[in-house]
């Protein structure tokens, strides 16, 4: 019995549309692109999943596709859920370690800098080349010594003073990658007047999808929800976070794809940006120092998928002296662990290519970007330090600086 | 989030009024679902290509304001006048410039343009690699055409072109050729042939590689024609440059002929368009949908849309451009039909056997094609109970009174009415 639980590829009119706007089509002719990937093949792969195409893999779940959609397919949804239904359930461990960021974390802060040191040797590269099949082109973010939720342990008095708060869910990256993103954000809102909370939480499931595990990124977004439901349902708070794409699959991945439903809290979770653009817009606006700056704005792929960029320029255009030049609508390639596998390394580069020309381009002081994998794969790939729309306002407040 | 103007809809219509907009200082936000029509289109520009009876216009803007007169109802009616409609379609033609493709225009005449299948159209604004004043001129020296695709291309068939070439008076005399070009092997490496597309052939030229073997295939097939007629494929970025340098290279003239969709053709006029419009500063939010609007004392005073959730986005006015059945600006049902965000009035008629008429190609078209939003002369629609919304215009296909397959006068509907419905905008939001 073929299930027409999800026939959203049955509205697909062939007009070929997410393939022109697909960022891997167009760099990669081995990939036959979204449309067929996606609605075409799954008509064929319900009666028979011997149908699968292997090129499914070359799909980075960008989400351009199903913007450029006139006919609203979640074609992207078709992809990933096709990958995980339909194909051999072989135990990879390059997957397995690329997909369990908050594992990797907890294993890697305990020895930051002796892990920072061997990821950057040539002859790990070409280990984990050559058995792990993860690209030794790649520039491996490094981890900091403990997390960051150690340090808000210190904090937590001091926050629970506030009268009016927010959750942060600060995801893996803050928690093990980027503290100085963390702590900012604590001062940024602190300087607003809002206290920062914590709650339990676990990786957002995002790599998960990516990698094929549908069931593990389910079960940490039933964590995820249960948690943030329990914790609004008490306090009322608002939900944050600074990752584009933890926000989007809290918001979006979540009742789409995954099936959870998250109708309860949906309007209670919010993107930083969004959710201080609207304290801005209430108002009173507070005092912004000048940033003296010019900088390329890069809007992540996820971020555009769920119109929060507008949020971002909107928070950003208060600021005083910062000049924003806004790159245009562009992959950057890295689409999470995708630019680091083996197979995936060139594409995301070819990808990426445009982005790097047109901010070279814009010759920027500085490159702001929401998401921490297009941080990384701009570092990496132009000579432009690039960082979170929030650092910027914490200059701005006088909270942070360069 | 609060904007002066909101507009539903990211096509020609809606875009061309959010970048009147924006060029007004106002500041704009688009909410557009998916790509637009435009991905669909010929990548012309019609104005008014046939009065009654299927008559061709030559003088669309001479003849306006005797087919205005005659269609009072009619969204050209309700523009500001021939005069205004003649500014919109220049201002069009300027923004484009300034982005993308220079576009052709006959003095104040229609010219004609080839479609897919090689019939001639009337039409106002042509790209200059589908139709320019070297062109015009060879063609009426009766020249040898030669009519060529790519092999493997699916979507553009030259000896059904030829056929119907035969078969217009303005071509029928010419010497005609047809054939078909390999691409060179090293950069066509699609895996499956049933992908091969429009978009895989363009961004092939766009790579500008081979472009020298290709050009020496083209100059070999076209047999010693004067005139090169290949699908429209000849880039989305550097189609100028690429185009100069086939005819330099073939010593031919060569003209690109539409193909079946993804248009290329249309994707430079949308690419021009959205990026002035966000050199302006105009902010868009796509693949969104509008869920609904928050209506107060007869204005509309906001929009939720499907990934915003319960936040508001507030503006002064409003613009509904979001197409007609095919963009799912309406929807039509079994036994009815709706505008789908606002559920404003239609005009339309019930039941449906109504809709349509018998034949097909029936000259006199089908009405289902005139029905659309019921607007007054301001171009302000009607909420079920009767009140007229004042801060909400409509522009485009979304219109009532018009049918843009008969009278080929889509895109310039579009434009006027957008360019109307910005004016109106920008002196409501100065008196404020």
């Amino acid at each position: 019995m073929i299930n027409l639980e999800n026939i959203s590829f049955d509205h697909c009119i062939k007009c070929t549309v997410c393939t022109i706007y697909c960022p891997v089509a167009r760099v990669n002719p081995i990939y036959p692109g979204p449309k067929q990937s996606g609605p075409d093949t799954e008509r064929l792969r319900i009666k028979n999943p011997d149908l699968l195409d292997e090129s499914l893999k070359y799909c980075s779940n960008c989400k351009r596709c199903e913007i450029a959609c006139p006919s609203d397919v979640r074609i992207a949804d078709i992809i990933q859920t096709a990958k995980w239904k339909y194909s051999p359930k072989r135990f990879k461990i390059r997957d397995f370690l690329l997909s369990h960021t908050d594992l990797m974390g907890t294993l890697s802060t305990s020895a930051a800098p002796v892990v920072n040191r061997i990821t950057g040797l040539s002859l790990t590269k070409s280990a984990m080349e050559a058995f792990l099949n993860i690209s030794s082109k790649r520039r491996f973010p490094a981890y900091e010594p403990g997390t960051f939720r150690r340090w808000y342990g210190r904090m937590k008095s001091e926050q629970e003073a506030f009268s009016e708060k927010v959750i942060y869910y600060h995801g893996c990256y803050v928690n093990y990658n980027d503290h100085e993103l963390g702590k900012t954000v604590v001062r940024t809102l602190n300087k607003l007047g809002v206290g920062v909370t914590l709650i339990p939480e676990k990786c957002c499931g995002v790599p998960l999808i990516a990698n094929a595990d549908l069931p593990g990124a389910r079960k940490n977004a039933r964590y995820n929800i249960q948690s943030i439901e329990t914790a609004v349902e008490k306090t009322h708070c608002s939900v944050v976070s600074t990752s584009s794409s933890c926000t989007f699959a809290l918001k979006h991945e979540y009742p789409g794809l995954l099936e959870i439903d998250n109708s309860a809290v949906f309007n209670k979770i919010h993107y930083i940006t969004a959710y201080l653009s609207r304290l801005f817009a209430q108002g009173p606006v507070p005092e912004l120092q000048p940033v003296n700056l010019t900088a390329a704005y890069h809007a992540p792929c996820h971020l555009e998928r769920m119109g929060g960029v507008i949020h971002t320029l909107d928070l950003l255009s208060n600021i005083p002296g910062l000049k924003i030049v806004l790159m245009h609508s562009e992959c950057c390639g890295i689409s999470g662990t995708y630019g680091f596998k083996k197979e995936c390394y060139d594409i995301a580069q070819d990808v990426g290519e445009e982005l790097f020309k047109r901010i070279a381009d814009a010759a920027p002081d500085i490159v702001i970007t929401d998401c921490e994998t297009c941080k990384w794969q701009i570092e990496m790939s132009t000579p432009f330090r690039t960082v979170h729309p929030i650092m910027i306002l914490a200059q701005s407040l006088g909270v942070y600086t360069f | 989030m609060k904007f002066d103007c909101i507009v539903v809809g990211g096509g020609v219509a809606g875009l061309t009024c959010a970048l009147k907009c924006a060029e007004e200082g106002l500041r704009t936000a688009v909410v557009s679902s998916g790509m637009n029509a435009l991905h669909f289109s010929s990548g012309s520009i019609d104005v008014l290509g046939f009065g009654g009876d299927k008559k061709i216009v030559y003088d669309p803007f001479d003849d306006l304001h005797e087919f205005i007169k005659e269609h009072p109802g009619h969204p050209y009616s309700k523009c500001g006048g021939v005069e205004s409609i003649e500014n919109a379609i220049r201002f069009f033609r300027e923004k484009i410039r300034e982005n993308g493709p220079d576009l052709f225009y006959n003095g104040r005449r229609n010219h004609f343009s080839v479609t897919a299948l090689g019939t001639l159209k009337p039409t106002y604004l042509s790209q200059k690699s589908v139709f320019n004043e070297k062109l015009k001129e060879v063609f009426s020296r009766k020249p040898k055409i030669a009519l060529l695709t790519f092999e493997g291309f699916r979507d553009f068939y030259p000896a059904l072109a030829a056929a119907n070439h035969k078969r217009t008076p303005m071509i029928r005399d010419c010497e005609l050729v047809t054939g078909s070009v390999a691409l060179p092997e090293s950069v066509t490496t699609r895996k499956n042939p049933h992908e091969f597309r429009s978009i895989d052939i363009c961004r092939l030229f766009d790579s500008e590689r081979g472009i020298e073997t290709i050009a020496g295939r083209i100059r070999d097939a076209a047999a010693g024609a004067e005139i090169v007629g290949i699908p429209a494929i000849l880039g989305i970025l550097h189609y100028d440059r690429i185009h100069h340098r086939l005819e330099e290279l073939t010593g031919a003239l060569i003209y690109e002929i539409p193909t079946l969709p993804p248009s290329i053709l249309g994707m430079r006029l949308d690419n021009a368009l959205k990026e002035k419009y966000a050199e302006l500063g105009g902010l868009l939010i796509a693949g969104d949908e509008v869920a609904g609007g928050e209506f107060e004392g007869g204005r509309l005073a906001s929009i939720r849309t499907r990934n915003y959730g319960s936040e508001e986005i507030k503006a002064d006015c409003f613009v509904l451009a979001t197409g007609s059945y095919f963009s799912r600006g309406i929807t039509s049902k079994f036994d009815d039909m709706k505008e789908t965000v606002f559920n404003f009035q239609l005009e339309y008629e019930l039941p449906r056997n109504k809709w349509r008429r018998s034949g097909f190609f029936d000259p006199k078209s089908h009405p289902f094609l005139e029905y659309g939003v019921k607007t007054n002369d301001l171009l302000n629609p009607f909420t079920q109970s009767g009140t007229c919304v004042e801060n909400v215009f409509c522009a485009g296909a979304i219109l009532a009174h018009y049918n843009p397959v008969r009278e080929g006068s889509g895109s310039g509907v579009a434009i006027s009415a957008a360019v109307a419905a910005a004016s109106r905008i920008a002196s409501h939001c100065r008196r404020g």
